[in-house]
């Protein structure tokens, strides 16, 4: 009963957090600047990547037209920019994992 | 001498097993198709989409009936093969031979090597200059190279550990999701093979390096069976790779070996 309770309790508040964290989360992690956690965030996951084949095809000039909405100003639309970049650089993370192993479904 | 032989006969065990896999991927490929177009022959796989669709071949036909439009431009490769000097170079001694050997696993660099790959080489060699990868020049003179040997039988080998490794990375490059899409190769090219996207057919994989270099209507000129790779990553919201890189390369190295089979077409006519 005690583990059922626990499993229970467990499922429903990784739901809750996964339906908090929507396409405007915020990632930042702590910065002092908004804008500098997400794009480097951004940055990081895009370069790793970059690295294995797997980048998807808008992530870079997502991180490009950020910094120039940082640059002018726009700061909220800036760090929105940037976590939907980090987003698909995980997204593409995910992938990378299955896509090594892939083969036919017959 | 006892280890010796043990080791010879494991290696030879292996060798084996990696050319058994192929034929194996691509008895399993072959399979799937003549299930899903029970009606179309193995050999008509040569003629890509056209052999999925009445509609479609029937244009195609009257297309290569007339003057295709990519006619003059292989003529103006065949002069170009000559003036730059690729005929000295010892793989295009018999450019037909050399479209058949190619791609193939080279144990000396330990990477595969395409027939485009090899015509850089060949052209630097020659002139000192570098050639592109996917249209222009490499596409007019690799389409006459290729026009060589229309007839004559893709064969590509498959043979030792490494250009296994070669061979099942381009595999799962093939069949492994990616881009924002999150779809692969197969997934337009096998699954939804012969069905529609927007207004176009999805070709099947079978067959699909038959006619390379092939000419696009939509490109209105000849591109490589790379630049055809990077127009498709880009359309699943992919990066697109560069061409002739080792990824790409092996991925050229599968395909080729599941048109194991097929005939080279100098009918290189696609929408």
């Amino acid at each position: 009963m005690k583990k059922l309770l626990i499993t229970a309790l467990s499922v429903f508040s990784l739901t809750a957090q996964a339906g908090f964290m929507d396409g405007a989360h915020n990632w930042n992690n702590g910065s002092s600047d908004p804008f500098k956690s997400a794009i480097k965030a951004a940055e990081a996951g895009y370069k790793a990547n970059l690295a294995v084949n797997m980048a998807w095809r808008d992530t870079g000039s997502m991180i490009k037209e950020a910094k120039k909405l940082n640059a002018a100003g726009k700061t909220a639309a800036a760090v929105a920019l940037a976590n939907k970049a980090h987003h698909q650089s995980m997204n593409a993370t995910a992938q990378t994992a299955l896509a090594e192993s892939a083969g036919p479904r017959f | 001498m006892k280890k010796l032989i043990t080791a010879i006969a494991g290696i030879s065990f292996l060798v084996g097993m990696a050319s058994a896999d192929v034929d194996s991927d691509q008895k399993a490929f072959i399979n799937y198709f003549k299930t899903a177009f029970p009606n179309v022959e193995f050999a008509d796989y040569t003629n890509g989409v056209y052999s999925l669709d009445e509609g479609s071949r029937s244009q195609f036909e009257e297309i290569l009936d007339g003057i295709p439009p990519y006619e003059e431009a292989v003529e103006k490769g065949g002069k170009e093969f000559v003036e730059f000097g690729l005929n000295k170079c010892a793989a295009f001694k018999d450019p037909a031979a050399a479209r058949v050997k190619h791609p193939y696993f080279d144990e000396a660099t330990q990477k595969v090597v395409t027939l485009e790959a090899a015509l850089k080489a060949c052209y630097q060699e020659q002139t000192g200059k570098k050639l592109g990868s996917k249209k222009g020049k490499i596409a007019r003179i690799s389409a006459w190279i290729s026009d060589q040997a229309a007839g004559e039988k893709i064969n590509v080998k498959v043979e030792g550990a490494a250009a296994q490794a070669a061979y099942d990375q381009g595999k799962a490059f093939f069949y492994g999701k990616r881009g924002q899409f999150n779809m692969a190769c197969a997934d337009c090219h096998v699954y939804n093979a012969g069905k529609k996207a927007r207004a176009d057919i999805l070709s099947p994989a079978l067959g699909h390096t038959t006619h390379v270099p092939m000419y696009r209507a939509k490109w209105a000129g000849l591109g490589t069976l790379q630049r055809r790779y990077g127009g498709c990553l880009s359309n699943m919201r992919a990066k697109p790779i560069s061409a002739q890189s080792e990824l790409m390369n092996n991925l050229e190295y599968f395909q080729q070996a599941m048109s194991n089979g097929l005939e080279i077409t100098d009918a290189r006519y696609r929408k």
